[in-house]
């Protein structure tokens, strides 16, 4: 008998699932920005400029916005299905280029982010847990609560205020000054430091707890009855159960990496995914906003069978069952 | 497993001093460069099709009018220009010795095309599209002929940026044309680059350029996302000076800059305003018994100390600010709570059930409807407070501002807070009619009154040009709303400008600030 | 066993659950009776902008308020927003979580299907489009906050009810005849509790932190004093522009301390032994 891998079984299994949220996820990213109140087309010019009813109807055409909604729904997904997500006139521009031309550099921030604060939350979240006596156990856990309790764009602006404004280390706004890695470096650092101990503080926390949990089990009493020396224990076998419930989360984060953070780009002005996708949903920009959100979903749907699959990987149990 | 995690921090500290190398690296300054923060982002490269960028290519792309100090309109592009009397036909004279920044003169032609061309592509110009009937062109004198009568055709040419007909023919759709540039203009600068990333425009000085010359090679606008942000970067020295369309320095951050010594302050009156709009069409709003209650219930000495912080002042019943041209003296609002309530009884609203809320005459109790946009949140805190003190009551709804423009187009509010822009305050017939005449819709405006008095006077403006006889129409006007106050003005505010002490030759008109010709070939560096 | 953070420090300062309740109870007290212990009514303005002084202990904010009066009128709404939201978040999640990870099959292809899309609904414009048909009040606040911050919990549950829906003792249990219901409540709920506190505590958190920066953002009701619209007020008129620390820390810290009060007494139930082998 052919031995399939359990990875290919899963998959096969939830197939369907997910080909059926991603219709429903496509229904509701289509619908959602076109129930909010406010008209794209009266938005499209500034608030003391008059347009002209024809104007109006004739931009509406344009904006394909005439047609009654289901039509507009069917034409959306033939569009999708030919690999076109629309032609934004607020942002001038086909929405693929815009959202591929700004997501690189919210890409360029958050996927560091996220991998340094899944870095950091394990391994500090882990000794955090295992020693968690310690003074210095006790501080790192501290701090992470504060920051975790902590509005992000409160954070961000002290950081503001304390790095740029009063040390005057990193530069105030925007991806880069002069295009050239030094320059990417120098404007980036900080809203990365920032997001990172976002990450970070919420990783710790959680993997604290569960290396907590899972000390006081009975393997772990047994492995120690074996001689096997503590470190062993905490990186061989209580991390490996405790990062299982992290898995799901951090598989999240990176779900999400696309629609990247919108209180850091407020606060360090970058024309990141965060505020194009604030902005669309401030001037009802459509074609942008179902495009962004789509794109999003997708991803989110991919970091979830890929959560499962992992943990189907590291979680023997989980797999035997299944 | 140690090992690695000691492996690992020296590599985070090895990037960490990379980037510290970096950091002190970057802090050169250059001194040729104006740097000017603002608030309004530039949301695409489109030289015309993006809002921000329409009003920062002035610069680059001189419209062919442009305003003075004291809001009296003259030739930017244009040396002057005639009318015909019917109003319909309209002469621009191009101003000589002025060239492309790629060294091709500029002449009536691209005047001709650029007119033209924003007819037929841009959304927000579809009027001329539909009215301009005829282009001619004769040396350095262009004719638009429309089909009819035109008054503030000047006013309105103040906003178009004249392109080069030479580059721009070539392109299809210019409203959807994106690119980070260079473009070429004929202004002191011409916009080299767009930089969406780092967020700022790129001027530099035009090389063709013959007039006077500031003392920068360039100008770079840089927006900010929060103001926060941008009052923190003006206060540590790296920018030069602050502008928002429409919109002042934020008052609460002036002392702060101020104490650090670097900064003067430049204050102008602005016809820009805060305002509190009815809806006429809804009872008891109607009623001008009952909206003259309302104004006197309004504490407007406290509004001005708390919104403007004592940079701006108590307005007048005839709404139109000082800083406006045809300004006339009418009487000031007057807060007198005795009154509003002596008002409001004597109009037959009465609290006969004596739950301090007054009825209408319906018996029931009178509980406003407050729609405001999220920014006037503090202003309607008061609002509500200072009406509850004369008996009415008032349930306040804050939506953000593309909702607020749903909801007060389909009339659904009782009263509500709003502004005027100085553009807003001339469109249409001027000196805010635009606000109020119930035949316009769109974006800002309350499109209330329907008054056939009011209408009459819109259209007697709206045909003629004789400044005496504007004069006279602008006096009706301001007494037309202080005697019905469709909308009570909160406060009369000042901008404010602050600027690189170091820096001289700043000029500010009253539409667009300090953003204009005479700063950008005037300013000056003492340094 | 401890779980989470309790720093020593704080223990030896006295944060046991007691200390915790005292502190809990301030807050409740504050909330329900403002007037009590508040030095001014929320009504008196005075000077705007002013420093911390014996007449005002956090100096007064742009409208000229008590900042101290603002703070404790503001914690009847933020308690509220945090603890019933998370409260809502945390019985949908977890409930989504368990039957998921324990029944597995379609129910739990049903129920991920579900936290799929509500994951990515944006609350954003959901808040945009409710604020424009209803009047703005906390109750809706609390329902968007609550009904779109349960999925990361869900998650978390599911995987860690997943890893122990085949461990021995809940085997035993099976083979004992014990209901499924039974299972989840003696079984499962006490193993997976130590990872839903954690949880529960980040969305009290995140619920007053998301209702912080939808004020920030001015889609929140501005009528309403909250912790939350504090920060975000400080920052739109001025106060973080001239450092005024003593505006917008206060608030923050009280958020930090309610979440660190509450997350304690969730800790008083647990049990502080090891897992035995011979009971």
């Amino acid at each position: 008998m052919v031995k399939i891998h359990p990875a290919g079984i899963f998959l096969s299994q939830k197939l369907l699932r997910y080909l059926l949220s991603f219709f429903c996820i496509l229904l509701i990213v289509f619908l959602l920005p076109r129930m909010m109140p406010g008209d794209p087309v009266s938005n499209l010019v500034g608030e003391d400029i008059y347009l002209s009813q024809s104007t109006i109807d004739s931009l509406r055409a344009a904006f394909g916005l005439d047609t009654p909604l289901h039509e507009q729904f069917i034409r959306y997904c033939l569009q999708i299905m030919h690999g076109d997500l629309g032609y934004s006139y607020h942002m001038h521009g086909p929405v693929f280029e815009i959202l591929i031309s700004r997501a690189w550099w919210t890409l360029v921030y958050t996927i560091p982010s996220i991998i340094i604060g899944a870095w950091i939350g394990i391994s500090l979240g882990a000794r955090a847990g295992f020693q968690s006596g310690k003074w210095w156990s006790d501080v790192i856990a501290s701090i992470a609560l504060v920051i975790s309790s902590t509005p992000p764009y409160l954070l961000s602006l002290l950081a503001l205020v304390l790095f740029v404004y009063h040390l005057g280390l990193f530069p105030f706004k925007g991806f880069y000054d002069t295009y050239n890695l030094q320059s990417i470096l120098y404007h980036l650092t900080l809203p990365t430091l920032v997001l990172i101990s976002f990450y970070a503080s919420r990783n710790i926390l959680i993997m604290r707890g569960a290396v907590l949990t899972e000390k006081e089990l009975l393997y772990p009493q047994f492995a120690r009855s074996l001689g096997i020396p503590e470190r062993e224990i905490l990186f061989h076998h209580i991390r490996k159960n405790a990062i299982i419930p992290l898995i799901a989360l951090i598989a999240l984060d990176f779900g999400f990496l696309f629609s990247g953070a919108l209180f850091i780009e407020i606060v360090f002005s970058l024309s990141g995914m965060g505020s194009l996708m604030y902005d669309a949903i401030l001037a009802r920009d459509y074609p942008i906003l179902t495009g962004s959100l789509l794109i999003i979903a997708i991803f989110v749907i991919i970091a979830n069978i890929t959560a499962d699959i992992m943990s189907l990987i590291i979680d023997p149990r989980i797999r035997r069952s299944s | 497993m140690r090992k690695s995690q000691h492996k690992m921090c020296t590599l985070l500290f090895l990037i960490l001093s990379i980037v510290s190398v970096c950091c002190s690296m970057g802090v050169m300054a250059d001194d040729a460069i104006l740097r000017i923060a603002t608030t309004n982002d530039v949301k695409s490269p489109a030289f015309i099709g993006d809002y921000t960028l329409g009003l920062f290519n002035h610069l680059s792309n001189p419209p062919l009018m442009q305003m003075d100090e004291n809001g009296k309109l003259i030739g930017l592009l244009a040396d002057h220009y005639e009318v015909s009397p019917d109003n319909t036909e309209w002469s621009f004279v191009i101003k000589d010795n002025q060239f492309w920044s790629d060294g091709t003169p500029v002449t009536a032609d691209d005047v001709a095309f650029s007119i033209q061309m924003y007819g037929t592509s841009i959304p927000n110009a579809g009027w001329i599209g539909e009215t301009l009937t005829d282009t001619q062109v004769d040396g350095n004198k262009v004719t638009f002929k429309f089909n009819k009568p035109y008054t503030n055709l000047a006013l309105e040419f103040t906003s178009y940026s004249i392109l080069p007909k030479h580059i721009w023919e070539s392109i299809e759709n210019p409203n959807e044309f994106t690119s980070t540039g260079p473009y070429v203009g004929a202004g002191p600068y011409y916009l080299d680059n767009v930089d969406l990333n780092a967020g700022k425009v790129i001027f530099k000085r035009n090389p063709s350029w013959k007039g006077k010359i500031s003392d920068y090679d360039t100008v770079e606008i840089s927006w900010f996302k929060n103001e926060d942000a941008a009052a923190k970067a003006l206060e540590s020295g790296v920018m030069d000076t602050y502008w928002k369309y429409a919109s002042s320095y934020p008052y609460a951050a002036i002392d702060s800059l101020t104490k650090t010594g670097n900064f003067e302050m430049l204050e102008k009156p602005t016809s820009g305003l805060t305002f509190l709009g009815f809806n006429l069409k809804r009872e008891p709003m109607s009623d001008p018994a009952f909206r003259e209650a309302v104004s006197s219930a309004i504490n407007y000495q406290e509004l001005v100390d708390i919104s403007t912080l004592g940079y701006g002042k108590v307005p007048n019943r005839g709404f139109v600010p000082p800083a406006m041209d045809g300004y006339i003296q009418t009487k000031p609002m007057e807060y007198n709570l005795e009154t509003a309530r002596k008002t409001l009884d004597s109009a037959g609203y009465k609290d006969s059930d004596g739950n301090g809320i007054i009825e209408a005459a319906d018996g029931k109790d009178i509980t406003l409807d407050l729609l405001i946009r999220n920014s006037y949140a503090r202003e309607a805190e008061l609002m509500k407070e200072y009406l509850e003190k004369a008996g009415i009551g008032v349930e306040v709804r804050s939506v953000e501002d593309n909702t607020w423009f749903e909801m007060k187009d389909k009339l659904d509010y009782d009263i509500t807070l709003t502004r005027t822009t100085p553009w807003g305050m001339l469109m249409h017939a001027g000196w805010a009619t635009g606000y109020f005449d119930s035949r316009r819709t769109g974006q800002g405006v309350l499109h209330t009154v329907d008054d056939e008095v009011f209408l009459k006077l819109c259209d007697d403006i709206l045909s003629t040009t004789d400044q005496t006889l504007l004069k006279e129409y602008a006096k009706e006007v301001q007494e037309y709303y202080a005697e019905n106050l469709p909308g009570i003005p909160l406060y009369w505010k000042n901008d404010i400008t602050p600027y690189n002490k170091k820096i001289t030759g700043w000029y500010s008109n009253p539409l667009y600030g300090i953003m204009n010709e005479f700063t950008f070939t005037g300013v000056k560096s003492s340094a | 066993m401890t779980v989470v953070y309790v720093p020593s420090w704080l223990k030896k300062m006295g944060y046991t659950p007691t200390f915790c309740i005292i502190i809990l109870g301030i807050f409740v007290y504050a909330a329900i009776f403002p007037k009590t212990i508040s030095p001014y009514s929320p009504e008196i303005r005075f000077s705007p902008y002013g420093e911390p002084d014996e007449n005002h202990m956090l100096g007064t904010d742009d409208m000229g308020y008590d900042i101290l009066t603002l703070l404790i009128y503001a914690t009847r709404i933020s308690l509220i927003i945090g603890v019933f939201a998370g409260i809502l978040s945390l019985c949908i999640g977890t409930s989504i979580g368990i039957a998921s990870g324990f029944h597995q099959g379609w129910i739990d292809d049903l129920m991920m299907g579900v936290t799929d899309i509500t994951l990515i609904i944006p609350k954003i414009p959901v808040i945009i489009l409710i604020a424009a048909y209803l009047h703005p009040s906390i109750w809706i606040l609390i329902i968007v906050l609550g009904l779109f911050s349960w999925e990361t919990t869900a998650r978390v549950v599911r995987a860690k009810t997943m890893q122990i829906r085949n461990s021995g003792f809940v085997l035993s249990s099976r083979c004992l005849g014990f209901s499924s219901f039974s299972i989840i409540i003696h079984d499962i709920i006490p193993v997976i509790y130590p990872v839903l506190l954690p949880k529960f505590m980040l969305t009290i958190a995140g619920a007053m932190i998301s209702e912080a920066s939808l004020s920030f953002l001015g889609l929140s009701d501005p009528m309403m004093e909250s912790w939350g619209k504090m920060i975000a007020d400080a920052f739109s008129h001025g106060g973080f522009i001239r450092e005024m620390w003593w505006w917008f820390l206060p608030p923050a810290i009280c958020i930090c301390v309610t979440v660190l009060a509450i997350t304690r007494i969730g800790m008083m139930y647990e049990s502080n032994e090891p897992e035995m082998a011979f009971k």
